[in-house]
């Protein structure tokens, strides 16, 4: 089915709110969502790939800092997907880049990274230049690199699969920000390393496909927005007659 | 000559945000020159706009498709109206309804048959249809019972209605939603952001009443005709302009001021900029006349404004009596070259709210050429984001200084935290509950700002005497909890208006001024307040026909001087038969 990008943001917000997001991660999470959706790359797929383990996830902890100083910052996402946890680390990458040009932010232990790029939409959009990494460690090994220009809210994407795996392969869960006030950092596949491209995705591609889906409408899988239904039901009151009443006029208007 | 430059409002003498924000100043406004149908109006005239039928398919009980085209100058878009028959147990103003006398949506583009099926499917379902994304507009209307059988009746035995009808109840339906932005699949409000049509918040929205109120005319004229075709005469003109459409309104709207204060922002600078604008003007002798004649005519449509609720009655006699004292004052005074600053003072000193407010509007009706300007300045780019490099001293500076309001109330009587505001399982409707007394209360809808902010003040005051050089990132990384609070604070701290300057959870407050100062700038007239928390009003009643915007007057200022509608003289009654066009 098609929904608007108002209607997939308003309900993930209300699911959130649902499962106990505080109100601004709610928001946010809701935003990444849809704005991966309305750019079609799989935001809702993405996110429901992560819902059962959202649902049964224990009372989140914020993002730790394990290390930090001026230029860099490593924080422990503490297992937990990044619509709980990155907001507040990519915004303390974002103040040492204002404060000292550049950043580089590590989280470490994070679920559902692709969903982050959302997030780092809205730092482009405040004027910083913007690059994430981040790797798969399982077969074939698989690098991915967002990159957005300053003022730009629109990434330039690339997906690769390395060929030549180095011996120390440790299981992979984290990202890497690069946060630059006035420097560039956009993806060049000009390396002497073999890799084979899986994914491309241009700046004026995503454009054109988010005007598509502005005109056309955001398609969502059926079965997954009747379960998103359901769960934001959660935030809802049960009626009774006295509620009836909260909310004003009386049930027929035949005058 | 009049200053028209927008870019005069920094140097400009505005009210204070302690003033203008109050609740109940809020809930005292009137529709202005301002208010979105009047800009739409102007802007159909303008432009030039022509509106015509192009299906027409009902039965002798008015039930079946209507559609009508509107061309602009930039693009073609289609109203689409559907009828039916509504037992009276299943007529219900509330959200909670699910069948309606009319549904209609207005389409972008071209409407072929295939988006017609779809619409035909879906539309009368409203929010259990799934509509398409051409779809700018998804609203319905019930039929004023009373009004609609004593219209059919007069008009199919060959006489004029009585304009009293519409004196009070001043329409034929009521609208009971109208929905934008995306809901149930139509077009997100991006989508019309740049449009030169309907760019401007709720215009699309507008203009869809303005269709429903032609439609109205047109259907009960043809239900006449069908019945009574050797008798049935049409409307008169003179009727047909005092015929608005009306509006049943309840706590659905209150949360739309709070969850979009960027937009309130602007909405309430643009109008206390012209304001301030306006009073700066040096009156003529000619303009002292002019608010003369327009207070008698909005003093004479208070007079004949028509509620059952006590409160608001109170209020319009006591604006009525008041403004012969007013009239007076205009009368006597000399024309000094600070005339409307000295009725502005005069008037905070001596009158009542909604009467001051009274004024301010029509001072701005003075001045078209200061004032007009402003109607592009009413949307927002709606984007709240956090500075997390602030220093955290600078955050709690900017509650000090921007949100001491809420700083003094206490939360913690009963009074002072005495309802909440939730979403009901029975199609999301908003209600209030009564804390401590009613369920629901942990599923809250964060609407009152004041003791979020007042909490969050306090954490940041424990925070900094452990931390005095920390960043709002650091205290957020903390707790987590206050990033919305704080994003919104550092936002709006940078604006005069956003904010409402009230306790949502007190006892006393009252919702009814929440929907009140949403529909001054919707442009309502007419307020009947139900209860506190509902309201019905009426939108385009006086407003120039289809037939006159389609007819493209060449004298605009009189198109657009159609606010403060009076009830018709006595009508001729010598009309021609119905179908024909009265000259």
């Amino acid at each position: 089915m098609k929904v608007s990008h108002n209607e997939l943001q308003g309900l993930c917000r209300k699911v959130f709110e649902g499962m106990g997001f505080e109100e601004g991660d709610a928001a946010d999470a809701a935003d990444m969502v849809a704005w991966m959706q309305s750019y079609r790359l799989g935001g809702l797929e993405a996110l429901n790939r992560g819902l059962d383990y959202l649902l049964s996830a224990d009372t989140p902890l914020p993002p730790g800092v394990l290390y930090q100083d001026g230029d860099l910052a490593v924080l422990d996402g503490h297992g937990q997907s990044v619509l709980r946890s990155s907001s507040l680390a990519i915004e303390l990458g974002f103040a040492k880049a204002r404060a000292r040009g550049l950043a580089v932010v590590k989280i470490r232990h994070c679920h559902n990274r692709q969903l982050i790029m959302g997030y780092l939409s809205r730092l482009a959009g405040r004027g910083m230049n913007v690059t994430a990494f981040w790797r798969n460690a399982h077969a074939p090994l698989t690098e991915q690199v967002v990159c957005f220009r300053s003022n730009s809210t629109v990434p330039e994407i690339r997906v690769y699969a390395v060929q030549e795996v180095p011996e120390e392969n440790e299981p992979n869960d984290a990202i890497t920000l690069v946060l630059a006030n006035h420097i560039g950092l956009m993806p060049a596949m000009r390396s002497d390393y073999q890799y084979d491209l899986i994914a491309k995705h241009s700046e004026s591609d995503l454009m054109a496909c988010r005007k598509q889906t502005l005109a056309e409408g955001i398609d969502v899988n059926d079965a997954v927005w009747a379960r998103l239904k359901q769960l934001s039901a959660r935030i809802l009151v049960e009626a009774t007659e006295a509620s009836r009443g909260g909310a004003g006029a009386g049930t027929t208007d035949n005058d | 000559m009049h200053e028209s430059s927008i870019n005069m409002a920094g140097s400009l003498r505005l009210r204070p945000a302690g003033q203008v924000m109050q609740l109940e100043r809020l809930g005292s406004l009137h529709a202005s020159r301002l208010s979105f149908v009047r800009t739409l109006v102007r802007q159909m005239a303008r432009q030039r706009w022509q509106v015509s039928c192009t299906r027409f398919d009902l039965d002798a009980q008015g039930h079946g498709t209507a559609v009508y085209r509107l061309q602009t100058p930039y693009g073609r878009y289609h109203g689409v109206i559907f009828a039916q028959p509504l037992e009276d147990s299943a007529r219900s103003d509330r959200v909670i309804a699910e069948a309606w006398d009319v549904t209609f949506g207005v389409v972008e583009g071209e409407l072929n048959e295939d988006l017609l099926a779809q619409m035909a499917a879906n539309v009368p379902l409203q929010e259990a249809g799934r509509q398409d994304p051409r779809v700018l507009v998804l609203s319905r209307a019930n039929k004023s019972l009373r009004n609609f059988a004593s219209f059919v009746d007069a008009l199919a035995e060959g006489r004029q209605p009585d304009p009293a009808w519409l004196t009070k109840v001043g329409y034929l339906y009521r609208t009971t939603a109208v929905y934008g932005n995306g809901k149930f699949g139509i077009a997100d409000y991006a989508r019309l952001q740049d449009s030169p049509d309907f760019r401007r918040p709720f215009s699309v929205q507008m203009f869809a009443v303005y269709l429903l109120r032609h439609f109205s005319i047109e259907q009960v004229e043809h239900i006449a005709r069908s019945r009574a075709p050797e008798s049935a005469v049409a409307m008169h003109p003179t009727l047909r302009r005092y015929l608005g459409i009306g509006n049943s309104t309840g706590l659905g709207m209150a949360p739309f001021l709070i969850n979009h204060p960027q937009l309130i922002q602007q909405w309430i600078l643009s109008r206390e900029s012209a304001l301030a604008m306006a009073l700066e003007q040096v009156p003529t002798e000619a303009e002292r006349w002019r608010l003369i004649e327009l207070t008698r005519r909005a003093m004479q449509h208070l007079a004949q404004t028509v509620t059952e609720d006590k409160p608001q009655q109170e209020r319009n006699l006591e604006t009525v009596a008041s403004l012969p004292e007013v009239l007076t004052w205009l009368e006597t005074v000399p024309l000094d070259t600070d005339l409307w600053q000295q009725l502005t003072a005069w008037a905070e000193r001596t009158l009542q709210l909604e009467t001051q407010e009274l004024i301010n509007t029509l001072l701005l009706e003075l001045y078209p050429a200061v004032v007009e300007p402003f109607e592009d300045q009413m949307s927002a780019d709606e984007r709240v984001e956090l500075t997390p490099d602030m220093p955290l001293v600078r955050l709690k500076q900017l509650i000090d200084t921007h949100y001491d309001w809420t700083l003094d109330h206490d939360f913690t009587t009963r009074e002072g935290c005495y309802w909440f505001w939730y979403r009901s399982i029975e199609k999301e409707e908003p209600r209030l509950g009564v804390r401590h007394q009613e369920p629901g209360a942990e599923k809250e809808m964060p609407l009152a700002i004041a003791p979020r902010v007042q909490r969050a003040h306090d954490a940041i005051c424990a925070f900094l005497s452990d931390h005095p050089r920390a960043l709002v990132v650091e205290f957020l990384m903390e707790q987590p909890r206050y990033k919305e609070i704080v994003r919104r604070i550092q936002t709006m701290a940078e604006t005069a208006y956003g904010e409402i300057r009230a306790n949502l959870w007190h006892r006393d407050m009252k919702p009814m001024h929440l929907l009140r100062a949403k529909l001054s700038f919707f442009g309502a007239s007419r307020f009947d307040p139900k209860s506190d928390r509902w309201v019905r009003m009426t939108l385009f009643q006086g407003a120039p026909l289809v037939e006159e915007l389609n007819a493209e007057p060449v004298d605009l200022v009189d198109f657009d001087d159609w606010s403060f509608s009076l009830e018709p003289a006595a009508i001729d009654t010598h009309l021609p038969k119905a179908g024909e066009t009265p000259e």
